[in-house]
Formats: structure tokens, C-alpha cells, sequence
């Protein structure tokens, strides 16, 4: 039976490439570095500012229409755009694009155990007031930040911080 | 009649093979690594990034450092 296999299938063994534990070893080596190489390079992508893209300035609000713990609703660049300003309780002024980076459902300003968040009630998504960064749920991407400025008695939005997608 | 050559023969095989499969580890954990800040980057996370990537050349350190054990190994007589 085995005879009859070998003159139906005759393989010639020399002339065969085998791949031998030592070259594996070495390959496997090589590939190691590969991947040490891509996490390096991804880690230095990370450390990339991200672009801030400059929009022509426009009156957002004045500041005694927000008071402490509190949100307004604007739309920037375009009338289309939809974004929210926060004026956090320590006072100080943020503002982000307003749709959640998960399926675009509209965020909201919270506070939740003592910490303030932006949350998207369809997924129970969260995002950080810090910048807009993930805190919980499937967004996969921050909140693209607004950039604001207070100018005397108004605040002023004077571009937009580009996010993840 | 087994020769003292035939014995360490074979035991180099048994040390080839534990320091192949260690190293397989190793790359499954470097991959591991590759992915999770593949995914952290995604999500806007950035603040682990710079230690898996030294963690992932530590890997890659030993495993030139097992691959130049196991030549020093063959090359024993």
C-alpha cells in the first residue's frame, strides 16, 4: 500500500524546502520585531497633536446666559453643526461638537456621582469635560473639541479642535 | 546503544523547543499589545501608548536574546 502511494505520488525529498526549527526561531524573531516596531510607530502617531482647524470667529452667547452647571445649545461653523457649550460649576467655559462619535444621536451636559460628562442617551455613551475623551460606552472617538474665547461680556467660538473622524 | 552524543542531542532538541514556544508566547503577547493600543488610539486614549511600546521592544529584546542562546547552543559541541 505504501509503495503503491509513493510510485502514485513521488516526492523527491531532497529537492524539498523544509522550513527547519532554527529558521522559524529567526523568522518568528523578525516578526517579533515587526510588531515592536508598528506599537512604536503607532505610540509616536499618538503623541501627534491633533489639527486644530481655524473657522471664522462667531458670538456664541453672552456670559450671564450661563450660569455655573449649565448648557447652551449652538450650531458652529455652519448653521448645521451642532455643538454645546458648557459652562462647568468651577465657572470655567468648554464647548464640543455635539454629536456622539457612536451614531451622531445629540449629547447632553450631565452630572452623574459628582462628575460632570457629556451624555448620549441612546447608548449610554459618555464623554469627558476635560477634552471630550471617552469615559464610557461605544463611541469609539472623542468629541471633537470647540475652541472658545471670552472676549469682555461674550464668548466667542474661534475654531474647532479636528477629532478622530 | 544510546551514545552520550545521542543523549545531548536530544536535549538540546527539549531546550530548542521550550525557547521556541517561549518565544512564541512572547510574539502572541507583543501582538496582544499591537492591538490594544491599536484600539486605545481609536478611542482617543493615548496615556498607556509609550509603555506598551517599551514593553514591546523588552519582548523583542528577549527574544533576540533566547535566539542568540539557541546558536550558542547549536554551535556546542
Amino acid at each position: 500500500m505504501n509503495d503503491k502511494l509513493k510510485e502514485d505520488f513521488p516526492i523527491d525529498w531532497e529537492d524539498d524546502h523544509f522550513v527547519t526549527r532554527r529558521e522559524f526561531f529567526k523568522f518568528l524573531t523578525l516578526a517579533s520585531g515587526g510588531v515592536a516596531v508598528g506599537t512604536a510607530a503607532l505610540a509616536a502617531y499618538a503623541q501627534i497633536p491633533r489639527e486644530e482647524i481655524k473657522f471664522e470667529a462667531a458670538k456664541i452667547c453672552s456670559t450671564e446666559d450661563l450660569k455655573p452647571g449649565s448648557a447652551l445649545a449652538f450650531s458652529y461653523p455652519r448653521p448645521g453643526d451642532l455643538c454645546i457649550l458648557v459652562r462647568k460649576q468651577d465657572g470655567e467655559y468648554v464647548a464640543f461638537k455635539r454629536r456622539c462619535t457612536h451614531l451622531s444621536c445629540p449629547v447632553e451636559y450631565e452630572v452623574k456621582n459628582e462628575r460632570e460628562l457629556l451624555y448620549c442617551p441612546c447608548h449610554n455613551g459618555a464623554f469627558s469635560l476635560e477634552d471630550g475623551s471617552v469615559v464610557q460606552g461605544p463611541p469609539p472617538h472623542p468629541l471633537p473639541q470647540v475652541k472658545i474665547e471670552v472676549r469682555g461680556s461674550e464668548i466667542w467660538a474661534t475654531g474647532a479642535i479636528k477629532g478622530d473622524h | 546503544m544510546n551514545t552520550p552524543q545521542f543523549h545531548r542531542r536530544r536535549q538540546k532538541a527539549v531546550v530548542f523547543v521550550g525557547f521556541l514556544l517561549f518565544a512564541l508566547i512572547l510574539f502572541l503577547i507583543q501582538l496582544w499589545l499591537f492591538v490594544m493600543v491599536l484600539e486605545n488610539i481609536l478611542a482617543g486614549k493615548t496615556g498607556m501608548v509609550i509603555q506598551a511600546s517599551a514593553f514591546s521592544f523588552l519582548l523583542l529584546g528577549i527574544n533576540i536574546w533566547m535566539l542568540a542562546g539557541v546558536k550558542r547552543l547549536m554551535k556546542m559541541q
